[in-house]
C-alpha cells in the first residue's frame, strides 16, 4: 500500500512541479508574480476538454493544439500587451493586474463553459490502460505526469545551462542592464519566458484534473496558483530544483494524509484540499527576513488627504443621499442597494490597509466569512421570524475577525507585500476548502455543534434597544450611516500620528526603521483593524443576504471587490463605496436587469445573455487598465473637481440640476435609471463644462490666451512657453525628434521650465 | 537596427567626424539632475581619459554614451550619427563595448556562461573564449566556475575580455580600477594600451588619473556634472592634486 | 579631548562579498560634539561601512560599539532607538507626506515606539525654524528640489533627538551656496553636543567642515587624522591619483 500511495504522491508533485516551474520562470525573468497561473492553466484544460471531448479532434492534436498553439500565444500576448508595460510600478498595481486577468479568464470560462454543466476529463489511455510493477498499479497517464516533470526538469537544467538563450535569462535575473551592454533585449527575453511559463501552466492544467478525479472544476483549477506558489516557495521563488522539491513534498504530503490518518477523522478530506495553503504558511514562518534595503518607492499613485471636517460633511451628503434615493426605488431593490453598502464597508477596510498603509489583503471577505460564522453561533437570540442577532454577537464577529487577522498576517510581515498577499489568498482558499465544508456537527471543545450546518445558515437582522434592522429602510439607513461614520474614522486615522506612520511605512521602510519604527507591530495592528472593517462589513453583508451559503464567500468576490476598489481609488473612501457599489450591487443588478430583458423577450434572451458577460469580462479588461491610471477613477475625478473651485455657481448649478431631476424622478416623469445616469454624467462632466462656461474665472491670463489661438511666433512674447512646445517646434521646422523625456517621474515643475528655456535657445 | 535617420539627410556625413560625441547632454536621477550639459567628443583611434572626483558625472556619461540612461536635452552622437535615444541593446550591436563599474560580470554564471552572453554582438563562443583564455590563462583555468566566487582582478578579466572578443568599434571603460590592488590595475591598464594600439577608440573614466595618463591621446578633467576642461594629459596632470583633494 | 568623548568606535570590522573583502579589519571612531568625514575612492569600501554601522549589513567579523554598548548584532531599529539616526543618499523621503509632516513624523514614531514623551508638534515647529524650513513646510515633499530635500531628511533625524547623526553625501544634487548653509548647519548642530559623521565625496566640503577624517581604501583605513594631515598625507594623495607605477 505504502508503495502505491508514495507513487500517487510522486504524480501529483509532478504535477504541481509543471505549473511551480512555469510561476518561477515569469516571475524571475519579468518580476511580476502572475496570479493569473492557475487561470491560464483553466483555460488550457476547458481548451482541450473542448477539443477532445466536445468536438471529438484526435487526442494527440488536441494536446499539440493546446500546448503548442494556445499556450505561448497566450503568454506572449500577456506579455506583449499588459504585462511588458508593468515595470517600474508598485507592487499592488501588478497584483491587482494578474488578478484582474484571473478574474477575466474565470469570467471567460463561466461563459463559455457553464458552471452548472458537470464535466468529466478521462486520463490519457483511460484509467484501465496501466502497468503493474511488483503490486503497485501504474496507468498510463501516471507514468505521462512523471515523464513530463522529468523530462521538464531536465529540459529546463539543459535550456539554462546548455543553451545561450537559457543563459542569457539567468543573467536577466542578475543584471538586465549589463544584458543591454551585452546586446540582448531582455524584454524579449521575458515574452519568451511567459510563453514558456503559460505552456507549463496549460501542460499542468490537462494533466491535474483526472489525477484528482477527473471533474473538471474552473474555481479549483484557477487555485492551482497557490499549489504552485507553496511548492515555489521551497526554492524562494528563485531555484527550480527546490522547487521541484517543494512540490513533490506537498504531493507525498498530501496521499500519505489521506491514506494514513484514522478513519474517523472525517475532515481529512477537506484538510488535503487546504494542505498546499497550510503548508504555505508553514514554509513562511521559516523563511529568513528580508533584507531591509533603501529604496522609496516612487510611484506613480498619488492620494489626496481630505480633512476630518471635510469629510464629516461629506458623511452627511452620503446618508441624506441615500434617504434620497430610497424614496425613488422600490422595496425590492432596498436590499440590492444594501448589500452594495456592506461591500463598500469591506471595501473601506482596504482602503486602510492598502491605500494608507501599502499592504494588501487578497480575501477581505474571508474574513468577514469567519465574523460571520462566530456572530452566528455567538448571537442569535429569540425563535422563529422574531430571531435577532444581538450586539454581542456583532462584537465577538468583529473581535474574531481581528483575532484571524494577525494569525493570517503574522507569518507574512516580516517578508515583503507580496506574500502577505499570498498568504491572505492562500487564507481564502482555507476558509472555503474546510471551514465552510464542515456542514455536520462535530465535537468542538466539548460542544456538539456543526461550524456551517447544512451549507445554509440564517443570519438575523441586529436588535440593538430600539433599533431593529428587521425594517428594510431602518437597515439600508443604518448601514448607509455606519459607512459614513467608519469612513470619517479611517479619514480620521490617516490625519493623525498613527496614520502618517503609516504613510511613512508604505513610502519608505528603510527611513522608517531608521527613525525607530517597529514595521511588524505597526503592520500587524493596521491589519488587525483592517480585518476588523472587513468582519463587521461581512456580517452586515450576511444579514443583508439573510439566508448564506458558501457562494457568498468564494474568493473571485473577494478578488473582483479588491480590483474593482482599486479602479475606483483605493486610497479613498469614495474609491472603496465605488468598488463596494460595483461589486455588491452592480453585478447583481446588471445580470438581473438582462435576465429580466431576457424572459419579457425570449426571442433576443441570447443577446441580452452575451451582453451580461460580456459586462462582466470587459469590467476584468477594466483591472488591467488600473496599469495606466493606478490612483483611480475617483481621483481622476476629485482632480476635475479641484478645479472648478475658481467658480462654485458652476456646482451651485449642478446641485439645482440634480434637485430638478431628483424632482421629475420622485414625480415619475423620468425612471430611476435615467435619474442615475444623467446624475452620475452631469457630475462627471462638470468640470468639462464649467470650463466651457466659465473659463475666464478658471484659467490663468495664459492658457485663456492659448485658447484664443495665439500666432507660433508670438508662443513666448504673449504667453509663456508652454510644456513640450520644443518637441512641436522641431517637428514643424523637420528637426530631428530631440531625447526622450527622462523618467516619468520628475515632477513637471522642477525641471520642465529651464529645459525648455535653454533648449529654445538652441533652436 | 530600426533607427531612422532623418538627420543624415539634413547633415552629410564627414569622414573626420568623432566615434563618439555627446553634445551639450543633460541627464537625471529622478530630480537630482547629474549631468549638465555635458559636450564630449572621441576622435576615431583615439583614447580619451575621462578624469574627476568621484560623483562628478563620470558614470553617468558612461551611462548616457552607452544607451543606458536616457538623455533630459542634448545629443549622443555615434560617427556623427545622431542616435539619442538609442537602447543599450542596440548600441551594443553596432559596435559599442561598454564594461559598467564595478562588476560587469553576472555573478551567478560560470566564466564560460559570461562569455556565452557576451556572443550577443554577434561573435561565436569559440572565438571569445579563444581571445579571453590566450590572453588569461587563469580564465581558462577557471571556466566552470561562478564569475561571484572569483576574486575582483579575476572578475575584471573576465569584463575585459568581452572587449578583446568582439571586436568592437568604441570601448567604453568605468572605472576599470574600482577595488583593484594597483599591480592588477596596472596590468589591466596594459591591455587597453594594446587595444589602442589596435586602433580601438577607447573613452576611459577613471579617478586613478595617472594610471591611465600615459595612454590617453587627451584627458578630460569633469567637476560637478560639467566637462571644466580638455587638453593634453600632461596638461590636466597638474590640476589634478589640487581639484581632487580641495586644496 | 579624552576617550570618554567617543560615541561610536568600530574594532578590527571585516566585510567579504564573494572573493572580495569589501572592509578589511577597519576601525575608526566619530566623537560627541564633532563632525568626523569618512572619505576615500569609489570601492573603497565606505558605504559597506555605513552600513554595517547602520545596521544594514551584518560585519564578518569585528564588533561596533555606539555610547558603551556592543550593538554589532542589533537591528537597525534598535540602534535608532539608541539614538543612532541617519539620512539617505537616494533620498527617502516620504512622498506622500507634506514637508511638515515627513518632519512631524518622526516625532509620532519616537512617541509610539520609545518611552520618550515628546511634544510632537512643538518640537517640528522647533526643528523647522533650526533648518530653516518653515517657509516650505506645507509644500509636498515630491515637489522640494534635491538641496532643500536634503536638509529635510537632516531635519526628520534630528525630531528623533539622536546622539549622533550619520549623513550619506549629503552634498550630492546641492548647489554650492546650499552646501554652504548645509555645512553652517552641522556646524551648529556639532556645537550643541551632537556627533556627526559623514560619508561624502565634495572633499572641500569635507576638508572645510570636520574636525576628524577617516579614509578608507581598498577596504582598509589608510589614514585617520586632522584635515591637515589628512591633505599632506602621500598614502591618501595616491590613493586619490592613482600609483605612480605604471606600465
Amino acid at each position: 500500500m505504502f508503495l502505491t500511495f508514495t507513487v500517487l504522491g510522486l504524480v501529483l508533485g509532478a504535477v504541481y512541479a509543471i505549473a511551480a516551474s512555469g510561476l518561477v520562470l515569469t516571475y524571475n525573468t519579468s518580476g511580476i508574480f502572475n496570479f493569473a497561473h492557475g487561470a491560464q492553466a483553466m483555460i488550457g484544460a476547458f481548451t482541450f476538454y473542448q477539443l477532445q471531448v466536445v468536438w471529438g479532434v484526435p487526442t494527440l492534436l488536441a494536446v499539440a493544439i493546446v500546448l503548442g498553439i494556445l499556450g505561448p500565444l497566450m503568454g506572449y500576448l500577456l506579455h506583449r500587451f499588459i504585462m511588458g508595460g508593468l515595470r517600474d510600478t508598485a507592487e499592488v498595481t501588478k497584483i491587482v493586474v494578474t488578478v484582474a486577468i484571473l478574474l477575466g479568464f474565470v469570467s471567460l470560462s463561466h461563459w463559455v463553459w457553464s458552471p452548472q454543466d458537470a464535466r468529466m476529463v478521462r486520463m490519457f489511455f483511460g484509467a484501465d490502460s496501466y502497468v503493474s510493477i511488483g503490486g503497485v498499479v501504474i496507468r498510463y497517464h501516471e507514468i505521462i505526469c512523471l515523464v513530463a516533470a522529468a523530462g521538464i526538469a531536465i529540459g529546463l537544467r539543459l535550456l539554462f545551462t546548455k543553451s545561450r538563450m537559457g543563459v542569457v535569462m539567468r543573467g536577466a535575473v542578475d543584471d538586465p542592464d549589463l544584458l543591454r551592454l551585452n546586446g540582448h533585449d531582455p524584454e524579449r527575453v521575458a515574452a519568451i519566458a511567459w510563453a514558456m511559463g503559460s505552456t507549463l501552466a496549460v501542460l499542468a492544467g490537462i494533466l491535474i484534473t483526472p489525477v484528482g478525479g477527473g471533474a473538471l472544476e474552473a474555481n479549483a483549477l484557477t487555485l492551482l496558483v497557490i499549489d504552485a506558489f507553496a511548492a515555489a516557495l521551497f526554492g524562494r521563488l528563485r531555484s527550480i530544483p527546490r522547487t521541484f522539491v517543494g512540490a513533490v513534498v506537498l504531493g507525498m504530503a498530501s496521499t500519505y494524509l489521506v491514506a494514513y490518518a484514522p478513519s474517523n477523522w472525517t475532515w481529512v478530506t477537506n484538510l488535503r484540499d487546504a494542505l498546499p495553503m497550510i503548508l504555505l504558511f508553514v514554509v513562511l514562518l521559516v523563511l529568513p527576513q528580508d533584507r531591509l534595503r533603501g529604496a522609496a518607492v516612487r510611484t506613480r499613485e498619488r492620494y489626496e488627504v481630505p480633512t476630518v471636517r471635510r469629510a464629516a460633511i461629506w458623511g452627511v451628503v452620503l446618508v441624506v443621499a441615500t434617504v434620497a434615493f430610497r424614496q425613488l426605488i422600490d422595496d425590492s431593490s432596498v436590499g440590492t442597494l444594501i448589500l452594495g453598502l456592506t461591500f463598500a464597508i469591506i471595501a473601506l477596510s482596504l482602503t486602510l490597509l492598502t491605500g494608507y498603509a501599502g499592504e494588501l489583503n487578497l480575501a477581505p471577505i474571508s474574513f468577514g466569512a469567519i465574523a460571520t460564522l462566530v456572530a452566528f453561533h455567538t448571537g442569535i437570540t429569540g425563535q422563529g421570524l422574531d430571531a435577532r442577532m444581538s450586539l454581542t454577537g456583532l462584537v465577538l464577529g468583529v473581535l474574531a475577525a481581528a483575532i484571524t487577522g494577525a494569525l493570517v498576517a503574522l507569518p507574512a510581515l516580516r517578508l515583503r507585500g507580496l506574500y502577505l498577499a499570498l498568504a491572505t489568498l492562500a487564507f481564502g482558499g482555507i476558509v472555503s476548502s474546510m471551514v465552510l465544508r464542515e456542514t455536520q456537527p462535530r465535537s468542538w471543545f466539548g460542544h456538539e455543534f456543526a461550524l456551517f450546518p447544512q451549507g445554509t445558515i440564517i443570519v438575523w437582522p441586529l436588535k440593538v434597544g430600539p433599533l431593529d434592522l428587521g425594517d428594510q429602510d431602518v437597515f439600508l439607513y443604518t448601514t448607509a450611516t455606519i459607512f459614513a461614520v467608519l469612513g470619517v474614522g479611517v479619514i480620521a486615522l490617516r490625519n493623525s500620528g498613527y496614520g502618517r506612520r503609516l504613510a511613512a511605512m508604505k513610502d519608505s521602510p528603510a527611513a522608517a526603521v531608521m527613525l525607530g519604527q517597529r514595521l511588524v507591530r505597526l503592520k500587524l495592528s493596521v491589519f488587525m483593524i483592517s480585518t476588523a472593517i472587513a468582519g463587521l462589513g461581512g456580517i452586515l453583508m450576511s444579514m443583508a443576504l439573510s439566508s448564506v451559503t458558501s457562494d457568498h464567500f468564494v474568493y473571485t468576490l473577494s478578488l473582483s471587490l479588491v480590483m474593482l476598489t482599486v479602479v475606483g481609488g483605493i486610497g479613498y473612501v469614495s474609491g472603496a463605496l465605488f468598488g463596494g457599489l460595483i461589486a455588491g450591487a452592480g453585478f447583481s443588478l446588471i445580470v438581473g436587469t438582462f435576465n429580466e430583458l431576457g424572459s419579457a423577450h425570449p426571442e433576443h434572451a441570447s443577446t441580452f445573455s452575451i451582453i451580461s458577460h460580456l459586462i462582466l469580462v470587459a469590467v476584468a479588461l477594466v483591472g488591467v487598465g488600473v496599469a495606466h491610471n493606478p490612483s483611480g477613477n475617483m481621483s481622476s475625478i476629485f482632480a476635475g473637481h479641484r478645479f472648478l473651485a475658481g467658480a462654485p455657481e458652476v456646482r451651485y448649478a449642478a446641485i439645482g440640476v440634480t434637485v430638478v431631476l431628483y424632482g421629475l424622478a420622485y414625480a415619475g416623469v423620468i425612471g430611476t435609471w435615467t435619474f442615475g445616469i444623467l446624475v452620475a454624467v452631469l457630475w462627471m462632466a462638470l468640470p468639462a463644462l464649467g470650463l466651457w462656461l466659465r473659463a475666464e474665472r478658471l484659467l490663468p491670463p495664459e492658457a485663456l490666451a492659448a485658447r484664443r489661438g495665439v500666432p507660433l511666433e508670438l508662443v513666448g512674447v504673449d504667453v509663456p512657453y508652454p510644456d513640450g512646445f520644443g518637441g512641436q517646434l522641431d517637428r514643424t521646422l523637420g528637426l530631428p525628434a530631440r531625447a526622450r523625456r527622462a523618467t516619468p517621474t520628475i515632477p513637471a515643475q522642477a525641471q520642465a521650465p529651464s529645459e525648455e528655456g535653454e533648449s529654445h535657445v538652441r533652436v | 537596427m530600426t533607427l531612422t535617420q532623418p538627420h543624415d539627410a539634413v547633415r552629410p556625413r564627414r569622414s573626420e567626424e568623432p566615434v563618439l560625441e555627446l553634445v551639450g547632454v543633460r541627464a537625471a536621477y529622478g530630480a537630482i539632475e547629474v549631468l549638465k550639459g555635458v559636450d564630449l567628443s572621441v576622435p576615431a583611434g583615439t583614447v580619451c581619459a575621462l578624469l574627476g572626483p568621484n560623483g562628478g558625472g563620470k558614470t553617468t556619461t558612461m551611462r548616457v554614451a552607452s544607451g543606458l540612461m536616457p538623455t533630459t536635452a542634448g545629443e549622443v552622437r555615434y560617427s556623427g550619427r545622431n542616435v539619442t535615444g538609442i537602447t543599450a541593446g542596440e548600441a551594443a550591436r553596432l559596435g559599442v563595448c561598454s564594461i559598467p563599474e564595478g562588476r560587469g560580470v553576472f555573478a551567478n554564471l560560470t566564466v564560460r556562461e559570461n562569455l556565452w552572453v557576451a556572443t550577443g554582438t554577434g561573435t561565436s563562443l569559440a572565438e571569445i573564449e579563444e581571445a579571453a583564455y590566450t590572453r588569461f590563462p587563469k580564465l581558462g583555468e577557471r571556466r566552470h566556475q561562478l564569475a561571484g566566487s572569483m576574486s575582483g582582478g579575476e572578475q575584471q578579466m573576465l569584463a575585459l575580455s568581452r572587449a578583446l572578443g568582439t571586436d568592437p568599434a568604441v570601448l567604453l571603460l568605468d572605472e576599470l580600477s574600482m577595488g583593484l590592488a594597483p599591480m592588477i590595475v596596472s596590468s589591466m591598464y596594459d591591455i587597453v594600451g594594446a587595444l589602442a594600439a589596435e586602433g580601438i577608440s577607447i573613452l576611459v573614466a577613471e579617478q586613478f588619473a595617472r594610471v591611465v595618463l600615459p595612454i590617453a591621446d587627451t584627458a578630460a578633467l569633469m567637476l560637478g556634472g560639467r566637462i571644466v576642461q580638455v587638453g593634453d594629459p600632461a596638461e590636466i596632470e597638474d590640476e589634478l592634486s589640487t581639484t581632487y583633494l580641495g586644496g | 579631548m579624552s576617550a570618554s568623548d567617543i560615541l561610536l568606535e568600530t574594532h578590527e570590522v571585516v566585510v567579504r562579498f564573494g572573493g572580495n573583502t569589501a572592509v578589511d579589519r577597519v576601525g575608526i571612531d566619530v566623537r560627541t560634539g564633532t563632525v568626523t568625514g569618512l572619505i576615500g575612492p569609489n570601492g573603497a569600501g565606505k558605504t559597506t561601512l555605513f552600513n554595517c554601522i547602520t545596521g544594514m549589513q551584518r560585519p564578518d567579523a569585528g564588533r561596533i560599539v555606539f555610547a558603551g554598548e556592543d550593538i554589532t548584532r542589533l537591528a537597525p531599529g534598535s540602534r535608532a532607538r539608541m539614538g543612532m539616526a541617519r539620512t539617505f543618499q537616494r533620498l527617502e523621503l516620504f512622498l506622500s507626506l507634506s514637508v511638515r509632516d515627513n518632519i512631524r513624523v518622526a516625532g509620532d514614531i519616537v512617541r509610539a515606539n520609545t518611552g520618550r514623551r515628546i511634544d510632537v508638534e512643538a518640537e517640528t515647529d522647533r526643528v523647522l525654524e533650526l533648518t530653516g524650513l518653515t517657509d516650505i513646510a506645507h509644500r509636498d515633499v515630491s515637489d522640494v528640489p534635491t538641496g532643500r530635500a536634503r536638509v529635510v531628511e537632516v531635519a526628520r533625524a534630528l525630531m528623533t533627538q539622536p546622539r549622533l547623526l550619520l549623513l550619506d553625501e549629503p552634498a550630492s544634487g546641492q548647489t554650492e551656496q546650499e552646501t554652504e548653509r548645509f555645512a553652517e548647519l552641522l556646524r551648529g548642530l556639532a556645537d550643541d553636543g551632537l556627533a556627526v559623521c559623514l560619508v561624502e565625496h565634495d572633499l572641500p566640503l569635507v576638508m572645510g567642515l570636520c574636525s576628524r577624517i577617516h579614509v578608507l581604501d581598498h577596504g582598509a583605513l589608510i589614514a585617520s587624522g586632522t584635515p591637515a594631515e589628512i591633505q599632506e598625507s602621500p598614502a591618501v594623495i595616491e590613493a586619490y591619483i592613482g600609483t605612480e607605477v605604471v606600465a
